[in-house]
């Protein structure tokens, strides 16, 4: 994982940036095979290192719409263990449901990843450090962050793909609000809306930046998300090792211009690239995939 | 995935060949407490103000009372407590919270309200205000013109928050209003009653259409909201002496329809104890919670061991309902 202690600085000669896309037609798919191949694109450090995968876990759902579909845990989990990983676990940290138990268990997570007190971590509930903020963006000076995300060496961001009635989209930055623990924090986790949830987003993510993100826009969701919006086939999966440059690709996909959209502006800046002309794609094009999502009236100035 | 319906009709695995003792949920909190007298989160994570002020609920609860256990949870409680009279998440931490409500109440079932961290507890209580709502905040929101377009509810009805300076939401709130009902009226500072009333009146307001609570957003771009089991639990445990009014009469409906599908056994726990203050009849629910633990042994939550023990027994004395509309300890 990239932490350290050291503010965090503007950069405008940062190298380019790889993101693949692959199609993916529905979860019966070979999903194993084809996140095998996406993470041979890019050589990750993860020998013998221990691996964190954090999906968007959200609320109990039986239609499989909100949360991380737990087929792409599984591949995932599958691949950086054969890649040599010493350890790969699941952790989370809902934002509405204290029950997190419930939500695993409605995903049959059990069922995909093996007995969950080894294999999973409710990160509402883990012992923390405070950690002071590497961007400063939103007034919190400093963050309260669970030991077994800054005890990680590899930190995966593993989002649905979806659009978000606050912010415009939720992907692998977003996603990174479920590492703050509710416990702290409470359920919402209102503290960062009231600090921005922009530069909330900018704040956590420069602080604890993932290493990785895989986005599973399989099945997404389009209108009035995060939560009450409706299912999109958009058949990708999307991924890479710059956070910014796999948000800008699914934007793009989702037919949204990524530059119009305020955390991303914010967060091309400091942690990653955003320019069309500094992400390289691999698998497939944007425009082959490209399956625009319907936004909420608010959000319409979002759109391509 | 198993919803306690499922439980229910699956071939009952042989628990008679797992011997479990009578209060297993009880013996499990004993057996996590760490050795400086509070609970973590998690069994074996260091201690923490909310579940040590569970795992003291559910354990007063226990005939005999463990004299020992007890006193080494309320000295926890007491250790932690910051300068101000709130309590932080956890010991060392900074600023007060909305676990001061819960270790005030534990304090307060085991010493009584005159005891002096409780009473510094609630007047913590009473002087915090959230920020959401204030005239100052309303003015800059019309100013923006955002929030409310967004979010469709009463924004002058004030309850408590998660942490300081945020806004209303339904758990804090109920938490409070739960602690409140067990103190004295003698001890009410003047226009506590304006503020319980102001509470209830935010509860209400927050009440999703058609029944039950979700965290505090009943309306967002028009959209009725879903509810959620632990909200709508703790709004209703809070406005129990309420039960004819029409939206405590939705809320235990939906919590009803809703008891068969829920999965998890925080959830399962607290909806039962519901239920039972609400005078339905519900099956004994220790039995599912043990296959719950079974299965993925709470993921260690020692909160939900709390709730499961506090549902496994009578109704605790905190959630007795009384003739008086508030106070009545």
């Amino acid at each position: 994982m990239s932490y350290s202690n050291t503010r965090l600085v503007p950069s405008f000669n940062r190298p380019p940036s790889k993101v693949a896309i692959r199609a993916v037609e529905s979860y019966e798919s070979d999903v194993e095979a084809i996140v095998w191949e996406i993470l041979q694109e890019f050589n990750l450090p993860v020998q013998g290192k221990s691996v964190l995968l954090k999906p968007n876990f959200v609320e109990p759902d039986s239609e499989g719409v909100i949360n991380t579909n737990p087929v792409v845990i599984r591949a995932a989990r599958e691949a950086f263990l054969r890649m040599g990983a010493k350890s790969v676990i699941v952790a989370e940290g809902p934002g509405h449901e204290r029950d997190t138990e419930g939500i695993v268990e409605v995903l049959r997570l059990r069922d995909f990843i093996g007995p969950l007190d080894r294999a999973f971590v409710d990160l509402n509930t883990d012992e923390v450090c405070e950690v002071p903020t590497r961007t400063q963006a939103s007034k919190l000076k400093s963050l309260s962050l669970p030991k077994t995300v800054l005890g990680a060496d590899f930190v995966v961001s593993m989002p649905k793909m979806k659009t978000h009635h606050w912010v415009g989209v939720t992907l692998s930055l977003k996603n990174m609000f479920g590492i703050v623990p509710g416990s702290c924090y409470g359920w919402p986790k209102n503290i960062l809306h009231w600090a921005g949830i922009s530069k909330s987003i900018l704040d956590i993510n420069g602080t604890v930046r993932p290493d990785f993100a895989i986005v599973d826009g399989i099945v997404g969701m389009e209108g009035n998300g995060p939560i009450q919006g409706s299912a999109k086939a958009a058949g990708v999966l999307v991924a890479g090792d710059d956070p910014v440059a796999v948000d800008a690709t699914c934007a793009r996909i989702m037919g949204l211009v990524p530059e119009r959209i305020d955390y991303l502006k914010r967060a091309a800046l400091l942690l990653g690239n955003m320019q069309e002309e500094k992400i390289q794609q691999v698998g497939e094009s944007i425009a082959r995939t490209r399956k625009p999502f319907e936004v909420l009236p608010a959000f319409q100035k979002l759109c391509a | 995935m198993s919803t306690v319906a499922q439980l229910e009709t699956l071939p009952v695995k042989e628990l008679n060949t797992i011997p479990l003792p009578p209060d297993f949920f009880s013996d499990l909190l004993r057996t996590a407490q760490n050795t400086d007298g509070g609970w973590g989160y998690r069994s074996g994570l260091a201690s923490c103000t909310e579940p040590t002020a569970w795992s003291l609920l559910a354990l007063r609860s226990q005939e005999p009372p463990d004299g020992k256990t007890l006193a080494s949870a309320s000295a926890w409680l007491r250790s932690a407590q910051l300068a101000k009279g709130g309590w932080p998440t956890a010991n060392g931490k900074d600023p007060g919270c909305w676990t001061t409500a819960l270790a005030c109440l534990a304090l307060l079932k085991i010493s009584g309200p005159s005891d002096s961290a409780v009473l510094r507890g609630l007047k913590w209580l009473w002087e915090t205000w959230p920020a959401e709502g204030s005239l100052l905040w309303r003015l800059g929101q019309r100013w923006q013109q955002r929030t409310e377009q967004i979010v469709r509810q009463d924004f002058s009805l004030r309850g408590w928050s998660w942490t300081p300076e945020t806004a209303s939401w339904v758990e804090p709130t109920a938490y409070v209003l739960i602690l409140i009902r067990n103190v004295p009226k003698g001890l009410y500072p003047p226009k506590a009653n304006e503020r319980i009333d102001l509470a209830e009146k935010m509860l209400y307001d927050r009440a999703c259409p058609g029944g039950g609570w979700n965290t505090g957003n009943p309306l967002v771009y028009g959209v009725p909201g879903v509810p959620r089991i632990g909200p709508t639990v703790w709004a209703l445990l809070a406005l129990r002496n309420r039960q004819s009014h029409r939206k405590n009469v939705e809320g235990i409906q939906w919590l009803e329809r809703n008891y068969p599908s829920i999965c998890g056994p925080g959830s399962l726990a607290l909806a039962n104890l519901c239920l039972r203050v609400y005078g339905r009849n519900v099956s004994p629910v220790e039995q599912q919670l043990r296959k719950f633990y079974e299965r993925n042994q709470f993921l260690k939550s020692v909160p939900a061991m709390a709730w499961a023990s506090l549902a496994s027994g009578g109704i605790p004395d905190w959630l007795v309902c009384n003739s008086q509309t508030r106070g009545g300890a």
